[in-house]
């Protein structure tokens, strides 16, 4: 093909080229909000995602019933068997709930750092390439919805808020491998062992926990929960069971791998949390600034 | 075929892409394979074939450009790939001669060139960091047989189409 690169064509490439690395420098700095234009592009868009999602997911639901019913009922039986031990500890539950509310009244405490209120929103998409971890909800800044919001799902964590439109707003979901997209999490047990979510491991489906202290003993099967400092994220959201722990690169920090506690591939309804009290008051704030 | 109507079907098959990965592929993606809808492209890539190749060039930055905007955070990753592979295709499309199986390998490079470029593009900024083996096999492939299926079904209809929209273009 000896037409195929004229001189003409080639300097049309290599200002494509600039044009190219231009655009994602200047988009890959986090931007807070979205411009006009980006606004009203992603509102149409789903508004047609929406029209599409219900018949796709009718057609799916019916899928989705015929293989359930395979398992109904091995699953019945084992739910059975969960119920007595539900009934056990809904009686504690609710004795520990009192003495909680009772020991609040004593301190005079309203407010806790744990209140959230909670959003109900679809999923009316997700993003098709499985490079970017995005889903579109439903909900949007007119609904109340603000962009670092926690988002989970029944079984857990699942993402946050990025960006707000007026009729829906995307979510970036834990396992995207954005390098913004970092949180830090907790593994509870005796001691509280503190470290941050970092991306994710296509190879071996599971999430990276990293920053663990070396001399930290970490088992297989702990939780790991949303630490709740950084003002964000409520606490005690549950994001995942480690499976492996293994040293670092340099040998300084370990990392642990977790299954995500949530089916990150499977989701229809999820809800958007908004922490109802700073973690910091803000009255003091200013008088510190005094 | 109105000419209008074209952008209009284009976009239908861009916004079933999610859907498709919303609603009905969820188990499968789960597992070991990820079987990725490159509708629009497909379209665009026919497009780019039977139409001219500067509609499929102007349809590739069109349509790249919004794929950016909605589905992912960078600006510019499929701007460029989706415009660049639509132009390749065409200048392949001009050795060959357009029946059903050559259009159906011509769609397959296609997708597998939009593959490579946005795979290369987002190791680069750190976006993926699958390795190239698991891409090949666990990405690629699945991917090809699903584009390679949705162009069979798409071909007569849609290669009529455009033939009638060539000569209305021609005629003008």
């Amino acid at each position: 093909m000896p037409h195929f690169f004229s001189n003409k064509r080639l300097i049309i490439l290599l200002v494509s080229i600039i044009i190219l690395v231009a655009l994602i420098g200047f988009s890959m700095k986090k931007r807070e909000s979205l411009t006009l234009p980006e606004q009203f592009l992603k509102d149409s868009a789903g508004l047609t995602q929406t029209i599409f999602y219900k018949p796709a997911n009718t057609i799916a639901g019916f899928f989705e019933n015929l293989a359930e019913m395979k398992q109904l009922y091995k699953e019945n039986q084992m739910l059975k068997a969960r119920l007595d031990e539900y009934a056990k500890l809904y009686v504690q539950y609710e004795e520990v709930k009192k003495t909680n509310e009772t020991l609040k009244a004593q301190l005079d405490k309203e407010e806790d750092l744990t209140d959230f209120k909670v959003r109900e929103a679809t999923v009316i998409g997700r993003s098709p390439d499985q490079w970017n971890q995005f889903i579109y909800i439903n909900k949007g800044e007119k609904d109340g919805i603000k962009p670092k919001m926690a988002v989970i799902s029944p079984q857990g964590f699942i993402g946050k808020v990025t960006n707000v439109s007026l009729f829906q707003s995307t979510v970036q979901l834990i396992s995207d491998n954005d390098r913004t997209n970092r949180f830090s999490a907790i593994v509870q047990g005796e001691r509280n062992i503190f470290g941050t979510i970092e991306g994710y491991d296509p190879k071996r489906q599971a999430l990276l926990f990293k920053k663990i202290p070396v001399d930290a003993k970490i088992k297989k099967g702990q939780k790991v929960i949303t630490s709740g400092l950084g003002d964000v994220f409520p606490p005690n959201l549950l994001i995942g069971e480690v499976i492996d722990i293994e040293p670092d690169e340099v040998g300084l920090t370990q990392t642990a791998y977790l299954k995500p506690s949530a089916d990150l591939y499977d989701l229809d309804h999820v809800m958007v949390l908004e922490r109802e009290m700073p973690a910091v008051d803000e009255s003091l704030k200013e008088k510190e600034e005094e | 075929m109105k000419k209008i109507l074209l952008p209009f079907l284009i976009y239908l098959a861009f916004i079933s892409e999610s859907s498709l990965m919303q609603a009905l592929l969820p188990q499968e993606n789960n597992m070991e394979w990820q079987f990725i809808p490159r509708f629009s492209m497909v379209m665009i890539l026919f497009i780019a074939m039977y139409l001219n190749s500067t509609y499929g060039l102007v349809y590739g930055l069109g349509f790249g450009l919004l794929t950016d905007l909605l589905y992912t955070d960078i600006i510019g990753v499929y701007l460029f790939s989706m415009a660049a592979t639509a132009y390749i295709t065409s200048v392949f499309s001009r050795y060959l001669f357009g029946n059903l199986i050559v259009t159906l390998l011509l769609s397959i490079v296609g997708v597998s060139i939009l593959e490579f470029f946005v795979y290369g593009l987002n190791s680069l900024i750190g976006i993926s960091n699958q390795m190239i083996d698991m891409f090949l096999y666990k990405r690629l492939l699945p991917t090809l047989i699903l584009n390679g299926f949705f162009a069979i079904l798409i071909y007569y209809p849609y290669v009529k189409q455009l033939n009638l929209l060539k000569d209305t273009l021609k005629e003008n």
